[in-house]
């Protein structure tokens, strides 16, 4: 019993000394800085793919034939260098910039409005809907997200929209299920019998009760999934199978830029970096908002 | 026990019926004649005609459905369109590539991955230790598995000339010599072919692996903050043994249970992975066949490596389930 007194008492003392100053400045920086950050960056994403006219240096098919894979900054109004083309490499990432955020918000929308109520009416009204229900999203789970966006794609061709409703319905699955667990406990809630108890109907009662108490977790997950359908759509196109040439998108730069990886590693390089910081941005926010809206991790 | 493995392997069943059908009705709507991918655009109206009954595909939908799911249960997918030789040949020389793969990113990740989360959990009031191991993890789950493919190329092929650019190494070669046992009567060879095998692996293995290693130290952490924060754990800690005994005694044992059987699940994310690392990496497996299959419309490759991915993932979580029985005997009694 001594050595733990012993132990434990000057750490105690001296950690609650050194950190009173300034813990509450401490704890709010690690509490918020991580969803700052990501919101930061998953912001200034936005405005470039929604500002790309303006804020593009040059326009993404112009071709200079004087300036065909040339270095960052060799040629000074290509400050990101160019491509086999002399397209240049910076107005193109930019102009990527709206495909990947595009393809990552409109497929989380289409899976978030095809899953939620399939999956709040499998967990509230249970019974055979539940079973059937549970049962076909078993088996697109079956496939991985980039293998079913694949078959999906392939069969309906490579383009914007299809690249939207392939990786949406790939995505699906996982908000079924999410949503059906969620329901699951919410429906057991007494303010779920009370709304019985004045007469509102199951549809009510989904729409009224169960759909806006999920909603918390649910959106954390799509903002982590915003994520997914980047990664998945850069994939896409990294295989060929996504947005066809000449429309840049981050994942066809990458793949075009790595025929030349052993003369010209910026292409791949800077393209990769974007996809990353794409990703990155919607992690962290959807990190954030986990563990601040978790309340077992309140205080860690 | 017995009730539960035989409910799970139930309801595995009709799952990869699903799946199938649905590779089945994906391929059929595939832009595209089969038979015009085969025989080119020149090819004469009877040519086609002669091409598509071969093929089996005057024959009805049903039908067809039929004999694609009878056939499957035995492994026969057909004849490739382009090689000409059968799909299941082709898939089992590939799968011992992908299968290579996938092990060593699983055994590498689960290195990188467990160690890191669970100094990422036991340090997480020490700013200086925890945040750099979160922020590696956020990276490696942000990085493209081929963008970090391509990095490792330029630096450790192309710059450094450590590796080779492509290629899988002399596999079949090893194979082929543990299969005659020439192994034994010819160990020098054996071992060279071995060292080339790894020598085209490492690469590949170190772009999935640490991917994967992102999410498995993420998954570490919270299994060793849920098993911290067990009455057990504070039982020992108030009985007064050493903060390491509690750790290595109590706390990773406990947390190897769960954790060991997520592992398995990441056989499936790592076969998922193969398919972009061996695009990238230009090595030979059931990914790069997949994609080949696809790009050049080889239906019956294509479908034959869709149906091979989904049975094994398939198999893969009926076996961590299983799993997880054994280990827990809780499970059993749902």
């Amino acid at each position: 019993m001594a050595i733990v007194r012993d132990a434990a008492a000057p750490e105690l003392t001296a950690g609650a000394l050194r950190d009173a100053p300034s813990r509450p400045l401490g704890r709010a920086l690690r509490r918020y800085a991580p969803i700052g950050i990501g919101v930061i960056m998953a912001l200034a994403m936005i405005v470039l793919a929604a500002g790309a006219p303006l804020i593009a240096p040059l326009s993404p098919s112009a071709q200079f034939s004087d300036a065909v894979l040339k270095g960052p900054g060799a040629v000074e109004r290509h400050a990101l260098g160019t491509d086999e083309f002399g397209r240049d490499l910076l107005s193109r990432i930019i102009w990527g910039a709206r495909v990947s955020l595009q393809v990552g918000l409109a497929s989380v929308i289409f899976g978030f409005a095809l899953g939620v109520p399939l999956g709040i009416l499998a967990g509230v009204q249970g019974g055979r809907i539940e079973t059937g229900i549970m049962r076909g999203a078993d088996m697109f789970m079956a496939f991985p997200t980039l293998l079913l966006a694949l078959i999906i794609v392939t069969a309906l061709g490579g383009s914007l929209p299809n690249e939207i409703l392939a990786i949406g319905m790939a995505l699906t699955p996982n908000f079924v299920r999410l949503a059906r667990s969620l329901a699951l406990t919410i429906r057991e809630q007494d303010y779920i019998l009370a709304a019985r108890a004045l007469g509102s109907g199951q549809l009510r009662v989904m729409a009224r009760h169960v759909f806006p108490n999920a909603l918390y977790a649910l959106v954390v997950v799509a903002t982590l999934y915003i994520a997914t359908a980047i990664r998945t759509e850069a994939g896409l196109s990294f295989l060929g199978f996504g947005i066809p040439p000449p429309t840049p998108s981050w994942g066809n730069i990458l793949s075009e830029g790595r025929q030349y990886i052993k003369c010209c590693p910026w292409i791949t390089t800077f393209s990769g970096l974007a996809i990353m910081v794409a990703v990155l941005a919607f992690n962290l926010v959807g990190d954030a908002l986990r563990d601040l809206l978790d309340p077992r991790l309140r205080g860690e | 026990m017995f009730q539960y493995v035989l409910r799970r392997l139930l309801v595995a069943v009709p799952m990869l019926l699903g799946a199938m059908s649905i590779v089945f009705f994906a391929m059929r709507i595939l832009p595209g004649d089969p038979c015009v991918a085969m025989m080119g655009d020149q090819a004469t109206t009877e040519a086609l005609a002669d091409c598509t009954k071969s093929l089996g595909l005057h024959r009805p939908l049903a039908v067809q459905y039929v004999d694609y799911l009878w056939r499957s249960a035995q492994f026969d997918f057909g004849t490739s369109l382009r090689q000409g030789y059968p799909v299941s040949e082709y898939i089992a020389r590939m799968f011992p590539h992908t299968l290579v793969l996938v092990m060593a990113s699983v055994i590498l990740a689960a290195l990188i991955g467990i160690p890191i989360g669970i100094v990422s959990a036991l340090k997480r009031k020490s700013p200086l230790i925890d945040y750099p191991l979160r922020i590696f993890a956020l990276l490696g789950l942000s990085m493209p598995v081929f963008w970090l493919g391509i990095l490792l190329l330029i630096v450790f092929s192309l710059r450094m000339d450590i590796f080779p650019l492509i290629g899988g190494g002399d596999l079949d070669g090893a194979l082929h010599m543990i299969r005659t046992g020439e192994v034994f009567s010819n160990p020098a060879d054996f071992l060279a072919a071995v060292g080339d095998v790894l020598h085209h692996l490492t690469l590949p293995a170190l772009a999935l692996g640490f991917t994967l290693a992102a999410t498995v130290s993420r998954l570490s952490r919270s299994a060793m903050l849920e098993v911290i924060s067990q009455d057990y754990i504070r039982t020992a800690r108030a009985k007064g043994q050493a903060e390491r005994a509690v750790v290595y005694k109590h706390a990773l044992r406990n947390m190897m249970v769960p954790l060991l059987t997520i592992i398995g699940l990441f056989v499936a994310i790592a076969l998922t992975g193969t398919v972009l690392t061996e695009t990238v990496f230009t090595r030979p497996g059931l990914g790069k066949m997949l994609v080949d299959a696809i790009g050049a419309r080889d239906y019956p490759l294509a479908q034959g490596a869709i149906t091979v991915f989904t049975m094994i993932i398939i198999t893969v979580n009926l076996v961590v389930d299983m799993l997880y029985a054994v280990v827990d005997p809780r499970v059993t009694y749902r």
